[in-house]
């Protein structure tokens, strides 16, 4: 019998991992030739990521 | 001191055995995760995954809290917590400066000097106190199972949805040009005013508390912490090009859910209607990097979790109604502030960005009312 934590746990693990599942599905599909460099530092490419620090 | 989050954390650690039990399928699914992005998406998002668990494996082990040091100096004048925070921010910057004086590709964590990060970082440090997590707080007793940060988790997205898309609207009221330190100045000079600042810091934290810095003092779980937090925020900013970052993730999240439910039209917003933000909208969150280390930060909490059982004791209907109101506005605010705090903290100082050094006494202000609100609600 799962205690009431165990399923809290269960709950939160099983919909963070849906909602993954169902971004994958429903996003472009990952072009392999455009991966990012494995280390951007010395890469000579600008980086694109989003932070939160920046305004844009 | 007698509250929810605070009892989980310490209590008493399982045995090694069962501990074992419940860790390998853990370990196994971070593993096949790992292999999984690097076949399928991209060998960087795979080793960001690691460098996630490495630091939800250090804050939860360590419990390295941001929100429980600020409230254990005002409440306490226990100035541990802080100190491993400034030895943290002293390293992190060491290894970070360089960094980005070196490699022309790599970017610092600048945000605007603004109204809305004045506002932003005050109603922050409010909301974090009541809420008993930051940025990475909530994350890692997610990871760990704690049900108010469990819970409060959609609504820190939610929140931080709402604030990216009013973001401009909160701009608009008055915001100067990042200033960054070490593209001001260079990274050796920009290090020396970083250190000499948080000696200045450490100084006044132990005049104020009567115990003053000492290596041989402080608890070792906030020097190891610190130092392998540290570490792993470096590899972050190396491996991704960005520094550590956890606001934009959530943000990102929500704005998915929104658009997908048709609530949402972000080619109508100025902030998503960016050519960077819409392009990361269409795609999966997996190729975002503060998405992958959320991720890795969750699992790496989750890790540490069989040691840490939870026996937190239920908490009150108007407990559970303001600490989820507090998650949203900690989203929300953490959107205005240019970062919680790790994304304008951590990131923003070992990074020398002024915008930073603003967010830490406007935080730390609200903070001041927050452990009061808190100690009122009965938390």
């Amino acid at each position: 019998m799962l205690s009431i934590t165990a399923l809290r746990r269960w709950i939160f693990w099983i919909g963070l991992f849906a909602f993954i599942a169902w971004d994958y599905r429903a996003s472009d599909p990952v072009n392999l030739r455009l991966e990012p460099p494995i280390i951007a530092a010395g890469s000579g490419l600008p980086v694109s990521g989003g932070h939160c620090a920046r305004p844009k | 001191m007698n509250t929810l989050v605070d009892s989980p954390l310490t209590a008493a650690p399982a045995g090694t055995g069962r501990v074992w039990s419940k860790r390998w399928p853990i370990a196994v699914a971070v593993l096949a995760l790992f292999g999984w992005l690097l076949w399928s998406v991209s060998a960087r998002q795979a080793l960001l995954l690691l460098v996630g668990v490495g630091l939800g494996w250090a804050l939860a082990a360590a419990r390295f809290g941001f929100t429980t040091g600020w409230r254990h100096l005002i409440e306490q004048k226990d100035p541990s917590g802080v100190y491993g925070q400034i030895v943290l921010l002293a390293v992190l910057a060491a290894l970070s400066m360089p960094l980005l004086a070196q490699f022309p590709e790599t970017q610092a964590a600048l945000g605007p000097p603004s109204v809305s990060l004045l506002v932003g970082a005050f109603v922050f440090g409010l909301a974090m106190q009541i809420s008993d997590g930051c940025g990475s707080g909530t994350l890692y007793k997610a990871g760990l199972g704690v049900p108010l940060n469990m819970a409060i988790l959609p609504l820190f997205a939610l929140g931080s949805f709402a604030g990216s898309a009013h973001l401009n609207g909160w701009l608009a009221l008055g915001a100067l040009q990042p200033v960054g330190l070490v593209q001001q100045w260079g990274a050796g000079t920009a290090l020396a005013a970083t250190l000499a600042a948080l000696a200045v810091v450490a100084v006044g934290v132990g005049r104020w508390s009567g115990q003053r810095f000492s290596f041989n003092s402080m608890p070792r779980r906030w020097l190891w912490g610190a130092l392998a937090i540290a570490l792993f925020a470096a590899l972050n900013l190396l491996i991704a090009g960005q520094p550590w970052g956890v606001v934009y993730g959530f943000g990102l999240w929500g704005a998915k859910a929104a658009t997908a439910l048709g609530l949402f039209d972000p080619a109508a917003n100025a902030f998503w209607s960016d050519p960077g933000h819409a392009e990361r909208l269409h795609q999966t969150l997996l190729l975002d990097v503060t998405s992958i280390t959320n991720i890795g930060i969750l699992a790496g909490a989750l890790w540490v979790a069989p040691r840490r059982p939870q026996d937190a004791r239920p908490l009150t209907g108007a407990q559970w109604a303001v600490g989820l109101l507090a998650g949203f506005v900690l989203g929300y605010s953490s959107r205005l502030a240019f970062g919680c705090n790790v994304g304008a903290m951590v990131s923003g100082i070992s990074t020398g960005s002024l915008h930073g050094w603003i967010w830490v006494p406007m935080a730390f202000a609200g903070s001041l009312i927050g452990v009061r609100v808190r100690r009122r609600l009965g938390f």
